[in-house]
């Protein structure tokens, strides 16, 4: 028998329940998942590295190489690719499809518990998957500062960003394909135009203050400052900026998926 | 000797214990409001899709260890009725509505009434990315329940589902019925004074059937109050003390199964399967003979089987018999005959 049968779980158990789930089910085939994240960035880096890189000049970059100037920007693509394909295909999938929030919800846990939860435990896959890469690209030698080893928590927001936003765009989307509009059409820019591959100071005017909007700008450079060692006090704005994405399109996402869970 | 005094001085404090209790009177009270307390009080309870009206002032109330049926056509808003105790419908703002699960109103309280309450869903909804065992685990966290008292209860659920052999199953691989069980024992892993089962045995075989219809018999036994909803009206008469019949949003009829058949229906029915043949006792409109018409079906209802067995006499042999009315005829009486758009 349950000894408080009255009472239902405090918030963050509750939460932390939503975050267990989907723990459960990514560790359950740990090995074909767990793949992805060490096997990608090694052919990114050995195919834009060893070749694109080797005919860069390298004044434009501000690092050893080209690698290694590619590397921490990596680490953050990746969070939020994975975080992205998680809070899209697999919400929708698991929304539509597989009725796994129908099941969940009936448990005592509200809507937003679900999706903050949710939301939670991508920061949780960018935080892993950003580690991984982190790991790969050390191995090349081209990150030598142990405060480098900070770097996967800017994952992890990337994760909670991506997260909130793909719930977001999610809570739009009627048939499974929109999501492509969301990868060519948003993502995909992202990853050419937030400094990931090419320093935003460096980009036409015009561009320059479009990098600034991008979600993935922000936790670059603050990935950036951590792999370079080049630490500054306007990585506070860049924080700011973060917050404030974090809390207001969560609240959105929760808002409008709500009416989706909930009939 | 000492042992002996021992044990008499012990029966003598419980028998004292038992004198000073059990007569007093706020005891007794407190007793019978837990034998007799209202589970569920819903009142004019409203609730639309865009333009469809799925529940329309609907009221009813559910005793505690009771087991109440709903039943319906499709499209009746059974389901809606259900979602909306648990708030995952949420019922439209009218003045008029009043609406208390477990004393709790579902529209800002969710979280006491679920954590109190087991649902079963008409649509499968287990979670197809891990297998029973998992499922049950990860749905006892969602209640906060330690990991050793879960693993103790899930066998114990297991075995009274008899599901003892599929722990590691994966979901896929389990037959409709064995879906179905899984569900009932998901939603008793908190040991719920509620259990809300939406068409718990549609699409089993009959086996299954009376196995799950045992449990929940037994469950009622231990002080469970039991809401169900089923298109079975064998279901009905088994296992529910109350049934509500509706359609597009309303009440038709509630009641006590047997009394409800015993006030409404004759207690004997001539079924006619050939029209052609039954019109050759058409004119006989005898007094305490009703007559229906079900589509390629003539139905005669009597209070006296005498007089339609003299009905029967006229007619040519495997073209119809005679049998108890049920509550099908009940249900197809007060709902109709006829298929209707929602449908
Ligand atoms: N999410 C929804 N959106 C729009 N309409 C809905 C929704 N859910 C139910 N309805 C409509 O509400 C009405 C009642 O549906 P409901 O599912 O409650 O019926 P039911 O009695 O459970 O039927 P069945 O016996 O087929 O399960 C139907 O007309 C249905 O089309
Ligand atoms: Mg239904």
């Amino acid at each position: 028998m349950l000894s408080s049968k009255n009472v239902y779980p405090p918030l963050i158990n509750r939460i932390m329940g939503v975050w267990w789930r989907h723990m459960k089910v990514y560790t359950k085939n740990l090995f074909s998942n767990g793949f992805p994240p060490f096997i990608e960035p090694l052919i990114f880096l050995l195919g834009m590295g060893l070749g694109l890189g080797a005919q860069i000049k390298l004044d434009a970059f501000d690092a050893s190489s080209y690698v290694a100037f590619l590397a921490p920007g990596l680490l953050m693509t990746t969070a939020m690719f994975t975080a992205a394909y998680e809070c899209s295909f697999g919400t929708f999938i698991r929304l539509e499809f597989d009725h796994v929030y129908d099941g969940m919800i009936g448990a005592p846990m509200t809507a937003g518990n679900l999706l903050v939860g949710e939301i939670l435990w991508v920061g949780t896959k960018g935080f892993f998957f950003s580690s991984a890469v982190l790991l790969v690209v050390s191995l090349f030698g081209v990150v030598s500062t142990p405060l480098a080893l900070f770097a996967p928590f800017s994952g992890f927001l990337t994760g909670l960003m991506f997260g909130a936003l793909s719930l977001f765009i999610t809570s739009f989307v009627k048939t499974i394909n929109h999501f492509n509009f969301y990868f060519t059409g948003l993502l995909s820019p992202m990853f050419f135009f937030s400094g990931v591959v090419f320093p935003v100071s460096k980009l036409p005017a015009g561009l320059k203050e479009a990098a600034e909007i991008f979600p993935l700008t922000h936790t670059v450079r603050i990935s950036q400052a951590l792999c370079f060692d080049k630490l500054s006090f306007e990585l506070l704005y860049d924080f700011l900026y973060i917050t404030l994405f974090v809390v207001i399109v969560t609240c959105l996402a929760v808002i409008r998926l709500k009416k989706r869970i909930i009939d | 000797m000492e042992n002996a005094r021992q044990v008499l001085s012990t029966c003598m404090g419980k028998l004292v214990f038992f004198c000073m209790y059990l007569p007093n009177p706020a005891t007794m009270k407190y007793f019978i409001w837990t034998m007799k307390k209202t589970i569920i009080e819903a009142k004019n309870i409203f609730k639309s899709y865009d333009e469809v009206k799925a529940v329309v002032g609907l009221s009813f109330s559910v005793e505690s260890s009771k087991c109440f049926g709903f039943l319906g056509p499709n499209g009746a808003g059974k389901t809606t009725m259900m979602k909306m105790l648990y708030a995952k419908a949420l019922r439209d703002k009218h003045h008029e509505s009043e609406l208390s699960v477990l004393g709790f109103d579902p529209e800002n309280h969710e979280l006491e009434i679920k954590a109190r309450t087991g649902i079963v869903p008409q649509e499968d909804n287990l979670d197809v990315e891990l297998d029973v065992m998992q499922n049950l685990l990860i749905y006892a966290r969602f209640y906060h329940i330690r990991k050793k008292e879960a693993v103790k209860r899930i066998g114990e659920l297991l075995e009274f589902m008899e599901l003892g052999d599929k722990k590691k199953a994966p979901i896929r691989a389990l037959s409709g019925g064995m879906k179905r069980r899984l569900l009932i024992a998901r939603a008793l892993i908190n040991n719920p004074e509620l259990l809300i089962l939406d068409e718990p045995t549609t699409g089993l075989d009959p086996q299954v059937r009376q196995l799950i219809w045992d449990k929940l018999r037994l469950l009622k036994q231990q002080g469970v109050t039991i809401l169900l909803t089923t298109h079975y009206m064998e279901e009905a008469f088994q296992i529910a003390d109350t049934i509500l019949i509706m359609d597009k949003g309303k009440k038709l009829i509630e009641g006590n199964p047997v009394t409800l058949l015993k006030e409404n229906m004759e207690p004997y029915v001539l079924e006619i399967i050939d029209k052609k043949e039954a019109s050759k006792v058409k004119g006989n409109g005898k007094s305490g003979v009703r007559h229906e018409d079900a589509g390629e079906r003539v139905l005669y209802y009597s209070k006296n089987v005498n007089e339609l067995k003299k009905m029967a006499g006229k007619l040519l042999p495997g073209t119809h018999h005679i049998r108890e009315s049920n509550l099908e005829d009940l249900f197809l009486r007060t709902t109709g005959r006829k298929l209707n758009a929602v449908q």
